[in-house]
């Protein structure tokens, strides 16, 4: 077990329609005391599936009296006006940290329009956004922060079955972080990224509760990363990032 | 966490893997690998036989030190299958690994129903690449025991609903990776149809060790899954 803090940047609360009995926050909370990971941000299942103000209303609530848990706000590519709203209601609250958007839902690929004017929007916010990559599509995130400076991007999966694209995107891009969570374990992929993308864009994610916990811890030990560096991935990136000092001091 | 041995890792490869060809595929490197995880045995065949030669693959498969063979059968040329299982049955091979979809073989190609038939027709068991849902079908309603490697999460309501009409079907662990995908199994047709697998070294081996070691099983189940019911697969061979 790690001597020091853990923020896992890639959590979701809620039930998902596969055969996994994962919906109710005890689940979040069992699954971080079993790992030790102080603070999670989360996004609904239900937003990111189906219904975005839905889920992120319903979020809102559970947050209230979850100290551990931070949340995303839900934002679908294909309703701005929908996304815009939530953006003014949560994002200046304690509880919301950053936008979570996925691809393939809305059925929208990070090149589309609908995402471009998406980003246009959050720049507007100075947003931190977790976003949905799997393979080459990672390489279109570059081009979408060069038009909008004052986002930060965190690539989910680290492009999953192409973390070596995930890499080259990142190496040369200061506002584009990667994170590991993937069921995908290819051998090899947290030490390929880390050994070519500066330390300060790593972070720890898991995909949990949808994932357990144990993949992206595992994928991380087997990278033998220098300790400063594991520490930097697993804690230290996300509490600056996300403004969360003061949140791992006190958990 | 639990900190026993793995009896048996069911999916273990060595030898060379093109696509990357920069990970260390020698047999003392993952045996070593294997050792730093605390599994101290596995069912392994070389890379060879999956990309190029099944004959040859064997042959050094048949080869490794501290190891479980698995032998291999070319999909894409089953006319020399029988020869090639009558070889493997005769140096004591007791399992048989299927590379379909890394041979281009669908499951419903006479090549492969032909390897099926021979590996059943002998008592061998296969362990299977490739999707669950599309690979069960050769081997339904013929009282086969079987390893699917690559059941995952997503899928799991599928392999419980084989697997309560068909008793030798067995899951690997690797990518049931939901917070309660392992203990769900267990509960919902026992561990009997479980199976640790990592598939080192082409994938990462801790995520599933993790796991496999966070399993919130009974001591019995736990130790079935972690080599007993594979034990149990092959000692019927």
């Amino acid at each position: 077990m790690k001597d020091h803090p853990v923020i896992d940047v890639h959590g979701h609360w809620g039930p998902w329609f596969f055969a996994m009995d994962i919906g109710d926050v005890r689940e979040n909370l069992r699954v971080l005391d079993e790992w030790r990971i102080d603070l999670q941000i989360v996004s609904a299942s239900e937003a990111v599936t189906y219904d975005a103000p839905g889920g992120n209303a319903k979020l809102a609530r559970l947050l209230e009296d979850q100290p551990r848990l931070r949340g995303y706000v839900v934002c679908n590519p294909n309703d701005l006006t929908a996304c815009e709203a939530d953006l003014r209601r949560y994002l200046a609250t304690d509880s919301f940290v950053g936008v979570k958007i996925h691809t393939s839902y809305p059925r929208r690929a990070i090149s589309a329009p609908q995402m471009r004017d998406l980003f246009a929007l959050l720049n507007d916010f100075d947003a931190v956004i977790l976003i949905h990559t799997w393979g080459g599509d990672v390489l279109d995130l570059p081009r979408l922060l060069d038009a909008n400076p004052r986002l930060r991007v965190i690539a989910a999966h680290m492009g999953a079955d192409r973390w070596d694209l995930a890499a080259e995107a990142a190496k040369d891009c200061d506002r584009l972080y990667l994170e590991p969570s993937c069921s995908i374990t290819d051998a090899g992929q947290v030490a390929h990224v880390a050994a070519r993308v500066p330390e300060g864009q790593l972070l720890f994610g898991t995909d949990a509760t949808l994932i357990d916990p144990a993949v992206s811890f595992g994928l991380v030990e087997d990278a033998r990363l220098a300790p400063a560096t594991a520490e930097a991935m697993y804690w230290r990136n996300a509490a600056e990032l996300f403004g969360l000092q003061d949140a791992v001091r006190a958990s | 966490m639990r900190a026993d041995p793995i009896d048996i890792d069911c999916d273990v490869l060595c030898g060379s893997w093109p696509p990357r060809a920069e990970l260390d595929f020698s047999w003392p490197a993952v045996r070593a690998r294997l050792d730093a995880a605390g599994i101290e045995n596995a069912l392994a065949c070389s890379g060879r036989g999956a990309w190029f030669d099944d004959a040859d693959g064997n042959a050094e498969t048949l080869a490794l030190d501290n190891a479980i063979p698995v032998g291999t059968v070319n999909l894409r040329n089953a006319l020399r299958a029988t020869a090639v299982l009558d070889d493997l049955q005769a140096a004591g091979v007791r399992a048989v690994r299927i590379f379909g979809p890394l041979q281009g073989c669908e499951p419903h190609f006479p090549g492969y129903r032909h390897v099926v038939d021979g590996i059943l027709g002998r008592g061998m068991v296969p362990l299977v690449e490739g999707d669950l849902r599309h690979c069960w079908q050769p081997f339904a309603d013929r009282g086969a025991r079987v390893v699917f490697l690559d059941v995952h999460a997503y899928h799991l309501a599928d392999f419980i609903l084989l697997a309560r009409r068909e008793p030798g079907f067995v899951a690997s662990t690797r990518l049931l990776n939901a917070p309660d995908s392992i203990e769900t199994v267990v509960g919902e047709v026992g561990a009997s149809h479980l199976a640790f697998g990592s598939r080192t070294p082409l994938h990462d081996t801790s995520p599933s060790v993790l796991r496999m070691r966070h399993a919130r099983l009974s001591d019995v189940d736990w130790t079935a899954v972690t080599g007993g019911t594979i034990r149990s697969l092959l000692e019927k061979t």
